[in-house]
């Protein structure tokens, strides 16, 4: 480059060097910009207000709106469904929207949407699948033009539709089982599922971590907090699976690591100790010491891996732990991925 | 030495730009400050001039504000009509402007009677002229059809050029924003504006005719006129229009010309069959009045045309033409 | 570090900034959709924009006061936003290297020389600038169309992204479409091209936002110059030159980026960044004679009022034309869209797209509603494309004012247009066949179309009874297709009797609905008539809200039975098709 004074080549370092750090902070101040957005902006809204703009899309064909779109939050949930509102509030309840729908002719059949808002998709599907009704029929997956997105996660009684929605947790109530009425009701749901945004991105992973094999269909639940009543159990899915005339249920959550795991395990099994259960004999080596009798049901509790797992309040002790072997293989197998 | 004037030199330049420097960045920050606008555009354009139509009505005398003149000749009974509420002097004062606004809207022979008779312009012109001393006379409308083919085929430009008045055409310019207070559709409306902006008296001039849409087309309707824009969307809700049409211009005189009335096929008409003749003219300040009268003409009641009442409930007149006891005279 | 070293990275990371605003341009919440990003920033930074709206509505609009800082920093030290930050300059600045990498110096010398055509950019500018400065007469701002930061924004946003995203389907989960995407890939191509003959061909003769630079850089403080006079004359200075500025004898401050390459190429250190002007001479202000000022002045004070003599904002508006909710009436419109695609970009269901020349001249990529396009007409909760406009071409509206709920229960919903049936095309109108796809669609409540239900004796439907057992008929005619009766629209009618609901059929015989036997049985030989039920849709013009949703799901594919027309829309107080809303 030939003979540049040392001086005039220092203080081009010095402010190119300033100049890239201009560029840094121009880099950092968009990113920190990136923060600051308010989805209400765009036209994606929270629930209680994009209920009230898409309220009137809903209305299904033959029925008009027959009161205002009621919204209700955490401290006034209790006014709208009473001793249920435990139940959401402890599963990351958000907000709830409400609106009914009457048929214009015949002013005896009327519907009421409730709309849960509760977060994330794991915490519909939890307050879902415990409320699920004994007995429901599981709707088949809503079509929506592709066979993609039909939901799995719906049931009818006679005379309403619940379903998951992304995030929200949806009940629509008719008013009596008229088949005309539920034409309504589905309609209105797959509007629902058309319209609202819900983000259905997530999934749930554990779900496809129960077996197969003898699975009660649509049985599955999830408990957010206090599963079988101890508090350590957060997060725990259930299921049931047929065995000869009778129900096992076996169960299942993922902890943060195996030692995680180890802990929780252990605290279930002393607590149930305390509570009066006892260390029975078992044949299977894999869940010797895990086998407890509790008031005479059988409870199994072990771990694999991440996961706590095992068989609450099994009547028959052979079929508990047949199911808790094919339980152990099938998280194993996965835990080996 | 050379080196430090060098030096100094440069230092003067560098004071120099750099001043220039510091103006043109002030220059810019000034600008910016004081055009910046947070909040953006509103939804709806806005007109910056805003006008008002202003009442142009004298005096008013309870006995003679409504004249009825009978013959066949319109000079005639067009004068008798006028005389009667105390003659063109009391509307028109030495050294006034005056415009005159007749039915031109259509390119149509004088004979079919869809616009006002050429003749009766000029007539009403030279009285302007001859006894009320006016300064200056035009004539003036915003037809339907192409305002100089509308001016030519109705002879009306003719006739009133020959009788000394200024035809003035419809141009864009002249057509200004309104809002009619108390209106519920004149919003934001334009007119034809300038024309009438400089002068002092407004006479109308309108035939009787039958209006399909309207029921009937007299001195009411005859300012329609002066709307501009797109203004057929008002023929949705016709009535409210010619009733604030009314509440809009408030006109010194209207002379509503029954010589000829078309029956039938109205507003165009077409065909001599559509004309009746009933050899009636009427010369009022209440244009209300005159057209309550004028309905009977068409062997129509006041109840057959709801502008009427809506007119008379927005106080702009009375359908009770009676009450003003009009004064009636023939003209052999 | 060198200078051009700095340079080169401040090259990159404005490109790279740029394509991730391009690529987080979609409406959501994850990390690479919109969130908060400032996609905008380049928009908004450049100062023709700002001044082109300055001109047009006499007023700086929020964002675009970001152009001061380019403008301030540009008054100081020159051009370096050519060179530094603009992507276009770049993207020319790359393909001029590498195109030309391999000619030797004197050749590259030669390349870079100045020409005199770089005075058309100039002339451009003044065009551009006196179209958009007589809003009382008529402006129009047309600088979108060679503005280098719309231009490349556009090009990237409309049509790489696009083509590359088709494959993976990252940034949209469907394919999108921009109609009339050729032109603006052939202008960006050529312009690209271009450079394989003069580098930076763009900027240096066509660019109007150089040319702007080049005016207000007059003052700078800092400039390229020689600090001594000693100098060989090799002209390598001139070499790798980028902005055809001549650093090797009078300096063209006008011309130069700031690439600073001429610094970097000199052996002897004769160039630097200095106070004083150039000890070779300095030249301020761009070469452009007074003719071609006068002429370009005259071009553009005269082009807008030539231009809408076509009547296209007047009485012969294109009624094609729909524009997004929440855009200003046409003129207004006009005087704030620099066409930089982002609407389109960011609206969800890709039914924004460019506008062709058949609306008008100014219509050329401005936003136009295409209902076939995409996936549902304009989502009604949706306002994402006001909130990109970087103009408020497109109002930054609330969803409250688009629905017209709230404090905007009375004005009421925006209206994009009015919905016509085509009554030759539409199936239970014209062709007997039941359909109400566009009454199910319709998201407004009340519905805007409403349907009346009415019966029509279908093709070759008299028939002749030959036997009637319970519910089933026989017929003396033989012509039916099996079970074409069947799909529950199909009514058997009988005089003097309640018309009968077909359950099922054979070639030769009906058979109605047990719940509603035939109150009185007809006699062999009498006749009935097969009638298919309908349902005719209507609009009800003072709900419809012009969304076009019920255009996009006609099942009359090609050319709709429903179709939305611009009458009636809300931001035009001329084209309204109501008296009242």
């Amino acid at each position: 480059m030939g003979l540049v004074p040392y001086r005039a080549r220092r203080l081009e370092s010095v402010i190119s060097i300033c100049l890239l750090a201009v560029l840094f902070l121009i880099g950092v101040g968009v990113f920190i910009k990136q923060f600051d957005y308010n989805t209400n902006q765009y036209g994606i809204q929270q629930l209680g207000v994009s209920l009230i703009s898409i309220g009137a899309g809903l209305v299904p064909t033959g029925f008009e709106m027959l009161s205002k779109v009621e919204v209700y939050n955490s401290e006034n949930l209790y006014e709208k469904i009473n001793g249920k509102a435990p139940l959401y509030i402890e599963s990351g309840f958000k907000e709830l929207s409400t609106q009914r729908f009457v048929n214009i002719n015949d002013r005896s059949l009327w519907m009421e949407l409730y709309t849960y808002d509760m977060g994330t998709v794991k915490n519909a599907f939890s307050v879902y699948s415990i409320q699920r009704r004994a007995g429901s029929e599981a709707f088949p997956p809503m079509q929506l033009g592709t066979p993609q997105s039909g939901n799995p996660f719906a049931y009818r009684t006679d005379n309403a539709l619940y379903f998951v929605h992304g995030r929200y947790y949806i009940e629509i109530v008719g008013s009596s089982e008229s088949g005309e009425l539920f034409s309504a009701i589905a309609e209105v749901a797959r509007k629902i599922q058309a319209n609202l945004a819900a983000g259905l991105d997530a999934s749930i992973a554990e779900l496809a971590m129960f077996p197969q094999e003898n699975l009660v269909p649509g049985s599955i639940k999830l408990y957010l907090v206090n599963a079988f009543g101890f508090e350590g159990l957060t997060n725990t899915f259930t299921a049931k699976y047929k065995s000869g005339n009778e129900t096992v249920t076996a169960f299942l959550s993922k902890r943060a690591d195996s030692k995680d795991a180890e802990v929780i395990a252990e605290s279930y099994r002393s607590f149930l100790i305390e509570n009066g259960a006892v260390i029975k004999n078992t044949t299977s080596k894999t869940i010797v010491g895990k086998v407890m009798d509790f008031y005479g049901t059988t409870e199994i509790v072990f771990t694999a891996g991440p996961f706590v797992a095992g068989i609450h309040e099994a009547e028959n002790q052979q079929a508990a732990e047949k199911l808790a072997k094919i339980l152990i293989n099938k998280l194993n197998s996965l835990n080996n991925e | 030495m050379n080196e430090q004037n060098d030096k100094k030199l440069s230092r003067r330049q560098l004071l120099v730009s750099a001043g220039k420097t510091g103006i043109s960045i002030a220059a810019a920050g000034a600008a910016s400050y004081l055009l910046y606008d947070a909040k953006g555009p509103k939804a709806g354009v806005e007109y910056k001039e805003h006008v008002i139509l202003k009442n142009f009505s004298v005096q008013h005398r309870p006995d003679q504000t409504m004249s009825i003149a009978k013959g066949s000749d319109r000079a005639e009974t067009l004068n008798k009509a006028i005389k009667l509420l105390g003659g063109i002097e009391r509307f028109v004062r030495p050294g006034e402007t005056v415009a005159i606004k007749p039915n031109v809207a259509f390119a149509s022979p004088p004979m079919l009677g869809a616009t006002a008779n050429p003749e009766l312009v000029a007539e009403v012109v030279r009285l302007c002229y001859s006894r009320g001393k006016a300064k200056k006379v035009i004539v003036t409308d915003n037809p339907i059809n192409d305002p100089a083919s509308c001016f030519a085929l109705s002879g009306i430009g003719k006739a009133a050029s020959a009788a000394g008045a200024k035809v003035v055409l419809p141009k864009a310019k002249f057509f200004k924003h309104t809002t009619l207070a108390g209106g519920t559709l004149i919003k934001d409306w334009p007119i034809l504006f300038e024309p009438f902006a400089k002068v002092d008296k407004v006479i109308g001039i309108a035939p009787v005719k039958n209006h399909h849409r309207a029921g009937a087309s007299m001195t009411m309707k005859n300012w329609y006129g002066l709307l501009g824009g797109r203004r057929n969307i008002f023929h949705q809700d016709i009535n409210t229009i010619i009733a604030e049409l009314a509440m809009m211009v408030r006109p010194t005189l209207v002379i509503l010309d029954g010589t000829e009335v078309m029956m039938t096929n109205g507003p165009t008409g077409g065909s001599i069959s559509d004309l009746r003749r009933a050899n009636t003219l009427i010369a009022s300040t209440d244009c209300v009045a005159a057209d309550s009268y004028g309905c009977s003409l068409l062997d129509m009641k006041v109840s057959d045309l709801p502008y009427l009442a809506k007119a008379e409930k927005a106080g702009v007149g009375t359908t009770d033409y009676e009450s003003l006891k009009p004064i009636l005279a023939t003209v052999s | 570090m060198k200078i051009v070293q700095a340079r080169r990275i401040s090259q990159v990371f404005f490109f790279l900034l740029f394509i991730w605003f391009c690529i987080v341009s979609t409406v959501g919440e994850k990390l690479w959709q919109l969130r908060g990003w400032p996609v905008n920033w380049f928009l908004q930074l450049d100062p023709l924009a700002a001044i082109g709206t300055i001109l047009t509505t006499h007023a700086l609009y929020r964002g675009l006061l970001w152009a001061l800082v380019t403008i301030i920093l540009t008054i100081v030290f020159g051009r370096f936003f050519c060179s530094w930050v603009c992507p276009f300059g770049s993207l020319h600045h790359f393909v001029g290297f590498w195109g030309n990498r391999k000619k030797s110096a004197a050749q590259k010398i030669r390349l870079n020389k100045y020409r005199k055509a770089q005075c058309i950019k100039y002339f451009i500018l003044v065009f551009f600038l006196f179209m958009a400065a007589f809003p009382s007469i008529a402006a129009s701002l047309q600088v979108g169309l060679l503005d280098p930061i719309p231009l490349i924004t556009r090009s990237f946003n409309l049509i790489f992204l696009p083509i590359v995203d088709r494959s993976v389907n990252f940034v949209s989960v469907s394919d999108r479409f921009y109609v009339g995407g050729w032109l603006i890939f052939a202008i960006f191509l050529i312009a690209v091209l271009l450079n394989l003959t003069i580098p930076r061909f763009y900027c240096r003769f066509i660019c109007p936002l150089g040319a702007l630079f080049g005016i207000i850089n007059r003052f700078a403080i800092w400039r390229i110059g020689k600090r001594q006079n000693e100098c060989v004359n090799c002209k390598l200075c001139e070499k790798s030159c980028e902005g055809g500025c001549e650093p090797a004898g009078k300096m063209r401050i006008s011309e130069c980026v700031l690439c600073f390459n001429c610094l970097d190429d000199c052996g002897e250190n004769i160039i630097s960044y200095q106070t004083q002007p150039s000890l070779a001479g300095e030249i301020t202000n761009p070469d452009i004679s007074r003719r071609g000022f006068v002429l370009s002045l005259a071009s553009g004070i005269f082009a807008i009022p030539a231009v809408r003599l076509s009547g296209k904002l007047g009485s012969n508006w294109y009624h094609k034309v729909i524009r997004p909710p929440g855009a200003l009436a046409e003129k207004e419109f006009l005087k704030r869209c620099i066409k930089c695609g982002q609407c389109m970009r960011v609206c969800p269901t890709n039914v924004i797209q460019p506008g062709g020349i058949d609306g008008g001249l100014e219509n050329l990529w401005t936003p136009v509603l295409n209902n076939r396009i995409g996936s549902s007409g304009c989502q009604l909760n949706c306002v994402a494309c006001g909130q990109v406009c970087p103009t408020s071409a497109i109002r930054p509206i609330t969803l409250s004012e688009k629905l017209g709920t709230g404090e905007f229960a009375e004005a009421g919903p925006i209206k994009l247009g009015t919905a016509f049936f085509d009554r030759g095309r539409c199936l239970p109108w014209a062709m007997d066949k039941p359909c109400i796809v566009c009454e199910e669609n319709c998201p407004v409540s009340p519905k805007a179309i409403y349907t009346q239900e009415c019966f029509n004796t279908i093709r070759d439907g008299i028939l002749t009874v030959k036997k009637v057992s319970d519910n089933t008929m026989e017929t003396v005619e033989n012509n039916l297709s099996l079970d074409k009766l069947a799909t529950g629209d199909y009514y058997c009618a009988v005089e003097g009797d309640e018309r009968r609901k077909i359950v099922a059929n054979t070639e030769n015989s009906i058979e109605i609905s047990p719940d509603k036997l035939f109150g009185k049985i007809p006699t062999a030989g009498s006749k009935i008539e097969v009638q298919v039920r309908l349902q005719r849709p209507y609009v009800d013009i003072e709900k419809c809200i012009g969304c076009g949703v019920c255009e996009h799901e006609c099942p009359v594919s090609g050319k709709k039975a429903i179709r939305v027309s611009a009458e009636g829309e809300t931001r035009s107080a001329d084209r309204k098709l109501l008296l009242k809303r």
